[in-house]
């Protein structure tokens, strides 16, 4: 196995950058300096005509990477810039592709990030809530980032879903009149995606600093494992020189 | 002859107009998003005024102030999508809401946002097709099911959102209150402005009308649906004033540390937590005091150089 070369937060920012198709249409959401790497880094290689629209501002282009992407440091230069009064426009327009991050994923790749324990009205846990959560309604994929994969974020079941996955899996998500769903979801340690007949979550690659024992213990439901589970490519020289000398100047993805 | 009125008013104007236009157990309305824009100087003024049970609403994205307000033991219920600092959560937020002495209502970035539009445009709800899956609406009080009259298909409407009063912060304005946003996001303060009963704004600087004029397609919030307009340079301290000056991220992690220490109830938290509102809060009579307690102006030059050479 070669020696990894980049840090958790670079391979997961290259490996969904690998996903995003030239002349495209997609937003990155809140505290989302990964996706919007990742959008960043596509755009400067094999994807030039992806465009960057649906939460008010259309192709930012920030000087380099920041914790938080919805305000000026990152969006003060951009092509256009609009307002909360379009967001009805482009909410059931819908995207090709947008992210999202959970305090709570289930096996259908549901997102909770509103409580966890007792009710929504009573909750043990309240967490920050969710600004726009229509776009799995009407986008074509979405892709789910996450900054940690414990027991504590991958459980059997959300408490409350914010933003659907496959709801409870085939029948469900086909009543729902919900289009596209989750792809992928990337953590620190693995790749993961859906078994297209059960629609449940499965492991697709792990990184070269983890494997897939790591991956399974620190995953609250059981993982659908197939044999000889590959490890996660690593980014190329040429993808890590310019996720850092033209993305990530500041080193945010490093600090992660 | 007689003369124009102008909208222009001193800071020590304050008090009063939040004695006549907010009561306790209104709906307030906050401009910006997130660290930016935020009405934070109108905010420590409302908190000074010790309004109780307030309901509040924002754009989609709200932290600090909001977090501040519920600290202070200013606020009953919530309308806000997402409420948290972005590297972290809001603790005085979490820690009234998980106790119960605060009810943040399960709402979303287009219940709100259709909510503040309906009721710019007179009407009593908006439409929405796009939630599906989500369990948010099915615990929305704005949200109901509806029939669409023309082709007999369901759908949701979103309840009318009429703040009784709007605090904003922009960059520039006029004496008559022409309100003009050098930054490039302005997220929901147009909608806002045109929602709300009353509207008040601070602008880091005042400028002449003949310069309004000149550049009409600028002004962002016209003077009919401005009520008040008041000069406060560095108005949003500690949140971000594009391009003017940019985000204290370590005044606002400082606050927030402070507030998660009480919220753990560790040893001096609250004492922590009740000296911080006092220092930024309580103390300061004016601005200039204000300025002079988070860092004067050697430390402010530091977020206007940040903002310059982004």
């Amino acid at each position: 196995m070669s020696e990894p070369n980049c840090h958790a937060a670079e391979i997961q920012a290259v490996v969904l950058a690998r996903e995003l198709q030239d002349g495209e249409m997609g937003a990155a959401g809140a505290s989302a300096a990964i996706p919007m790497a990742a959008i960043m880094l596509a755009r400067k290689t094999h994807a030039p005509n992806i465009e960057i629209a649906g939460e008010m501002f259309v192709n930012p282009r920030p000087k380099q990477l920041w914790d938080s992407m919805l305000d000026d440091r990152a969006l003060g230069s951009c092509e256009a810039a609009e307002t909360f009064l379009e967001l009805f426009g482009h909410s059931h327009r819908g995207l090709d592709f947008f992210f999202h991050n959970g305090m709570q994923i289930d096996r259908y790749g549901n997102i909770n990030l509103h409580f966890i324990g007792g009710s929504i009205d009573k909750p043990k846990m309240r967490g920050p809530g969710a600004a726009n959560i229509s776009y799995a309604g009407t986008s074509k994929r979405f892709y789910i980032c996450t900054h940690a994969h414990s027991t504590r974020t991958f459980v059997p079941k959300v408490d409350f879903i914010t933003s659907p996955g496959y709801l409870n899996g085939p029948e469900s998500f086909g009543k729902s009149g919900l289009k596209g769903g989750p792809k992928l979801c990337v953590t620190p340690l693995a790749v993961m995606d859906f078994e297209p007949e059960t629609l449940r979550m499965r492991l697709k690659s792990v990184h070269p600093w983890s494997s897939v024992e790591e991956v399974a213990a620190n995953t609250g439901f059981d993982l659908i494992i197939q044999e000889n589970v590959p490890t996660t490519d690593l980014p190329t020289m040429e993808e890590l020189r310019i996720l850092r000398e033209e993305v990530d100047t500041r080193g945010i993805l490093r600090k992660v | 002859m007689s003369t124009r009125k102008q909208k222009l008013i001193q800071a020590s104007e304050i008090p009063s107009l939040l004695a006549d236009w907010l009561s306790d157990g209104d709906l307030l309305a906050l401009g910006g998003l997130f660290k930016q824009g935020r009405p934070c100087a109108l905010v420590r003024d409302v908190i000074r005024s010790g309004k109780k049970n307030l309901n509040l609403v924002s754009s989609p994205g709200s932290g600090y102030d909001v977090d501040l307000m519920i600290a202070a033991g200013c606020v009953a219920e919530t309308y806000l999508p997402a409420v948290t600092l972005e590297d972290r959560m809001c603790p005085s937020f979490r820690n009234a809401v998980e106790t119960g002495t605060v009810q943040a209502h399960c709402v979303d970035a287009l219940s709100v946002v259709g909510g503040l539009l309906a009721s710019a445009n007179g009407v009593p709800f908006q439409p929405v097709v796009a939630w599906k899956g989500s369990d948010v609406p099915k615990h929305n009080p704005l949200v109901a099911t509806i029939v669409c009259p023309f082709t007999g298909n369901e759908l949701f409407a979103t309840k009318a959102i009429k703040p009784k009063l709007t605090l904003l912060h922009a960059q520039e304005a006029d004496c008559y209150g022409n309100i003009r946003h050098l930054a490039t996001m302005t997220y929901a303060d147009k909608m806002m402005a045109r929602a709300s009963e009353r509207v008040i704004v601070s602008v880091d600087r005042i400028v002449s009308t003949e310069d309004i004029v000149a550049r009409s397609r600028e002004t962002s919030i016209p003077c009919t649906y401005v009520d008040a307009v008041v000069e406060i340079p560095y108005g949003a301290h500690p949140t971000g004033s594009f391009p003017l000056y940019s985000i204290d991220e370590d005044h606002i992690a400082s606050y927030a540390s402070a507030a998660e220490a009480k919220r753990r109830g560790k040893e001096g938290g609250a004492e922590a937590l009740q000296a911080y509102l006092e220092r930024h809060i309580f103390s300061p009579h004016d601005n200039g005091m204000y300025i002079d307690a988070v860092g004067g102006k050697p430390h402010l030059s530091k977020l206007e150089k940040e903002a310059e050479n982004l």
